[in-house]
């Protein structure tokens, strides 16, 4: 009898009418489906023209100009095809496992994030900004002082805003992963 | 569940059920519930060509609603404020005001619970099948009845202290 008290509660609260319809759902999901197809084709035209880019400029005109503008480029589009992967994996995992099997993958998922987190990101991070480093003396051979002093701190400055937006991120899913150990 | 009409007909049978166990996971935050309850029915349409109908789709689409819940690494921006008393005013709205303490204290003893019992509970509070239950989470059928059992104690227990 106690245990029908608490299907009582929960049966008390306002019915969960869906707010949306099923034709809303399947447009958001077929939005998603295109800007997905679209990120995933500007990636590998990126990914192309750094490629052509690279072999042309190996043969003839290499120079650290060049050099930092690869290294910036490869190491954001590496880490970009990662997260990617990271996304895909989790999702395809989510749909086909039953919970505790999921929850089991999700350990294993955020240990290697981990790796990730801590030796990938801070490599591709500090590449980037070694690439970044390499093309300030040419922005200063080019353009006047006002405007490569904004290159220069809006460069920190961004710089700045996405270590704190990757330290955050790893913070969250060491949370995480440490909730779903316990 | 190839067509528009058939996901409608999924989608109108189970949206309620899901999104009420994603109330339950957060609290009854309803923005995050809400969103929950989109994301699981977008994957459905998503990968609706990966199910093979191995299981039923009942037991397909509460696993994919408590892997999203369970999966978010976002949290509950609502925290459940107990109120002890309960000022006098008119009958039905005291009534009404009781039913809300008493849903409120439940999402606060819920939230408690560790994210598989979470799971267990909501969908037995939703009324689905303890096999059905079993088959979503990847438990005995055994093991979901003593453990469901212990929960319920749990859940009453703690709902009972705060009273």
């Amino acid at each position: 009898m106690k245990n029908d008290q608490l299907t009582q509660i929960w049966d008390s609260q306002k019915k969960g009418s869906p707010l949306t319809n099923s034709g809303r759902i399947i447009k958001k999901a077929n939005n998603l489906r295109k800007r997905q197809f679209i990120g995933v084709a500007v990636m590998s035209t990126t990914v192309l023209v750094l490629l052509a880019y690279a072999a042309y400029y190996t043969s003839n005109h290499w120079n650290d100009f060049t050099l930092g503008l690869v290294l910036m480029i490869s190491s954001l589009t590496f880490r970009v095809i990662l997260e990617f992967v990271s996304l895909y994996r989790k999702e395809s995992q989510l749909i086909s496992l039953d919970s505790t099997a999921f929850k089991d993958y999700l350990k294993r998922h955020y240990k290697r994030r981990l790796n990730i987190n801590y030796f990938i990101t801070p490599l591709c991070f500090a590449i980037y900004v070694y690439g970044f480093l390499k093309l300030l003396p040419y922005f200063k051979q080019a353009f006047s002082t006002g405007f490569y002093n904004y290159i220069l701190i809006s460069g920190f400055i961004s710089l700045l805003v996405i270590a704190v937006i990757i330290v955050n991120g790893i913070i969250k899913e060491n949370k995480f992963l440490k909730e779903l150990k316990n | 569940m190839d067509t528009e009409r058939e996901f409608t007909e999924v989608y109108n049978t189970y949206a309620s059920k899901v999104y009420r166990l994603c109330l339950g996971y957060v609290s009854g935050d309803e923005d995050l519930a809400n969103e929950w309850q989109q994301q699981t029915f977008i994957k459905v349409w998503k990968h609706r060509k990966s199910f093979k109908g191995k299981s039923a789709i009942s037991t397909w689409i509460y696993r994919i609603a408590v892997n999203t819940c369970l999966g978010d690494l976002r949290k509950s921006k609502k925290h459940v404020v107990i109120n002890e008393t309960i000022p006098a005013s008119d009958a039905t709205d005291n009534e009404n005001e009781r039913q809300g303490e008493e849903i409120e204290k439940m999402y606060h003893c819920i939230g408690q619970l560790s994210k598989n019992n979470k799971a267990l509970i909501l969908l037995e509070l939703e009324d689905i099948p303890q096999a059905t239950i079993a088959e979503t989470l990847g438990l005995a059928h055994g093991a979901v009845r003593t453990r469901l059992s212990r929960i319920r104690k749990t859940l009453l227990k703690c709902i009972t202290n705060e009273k």
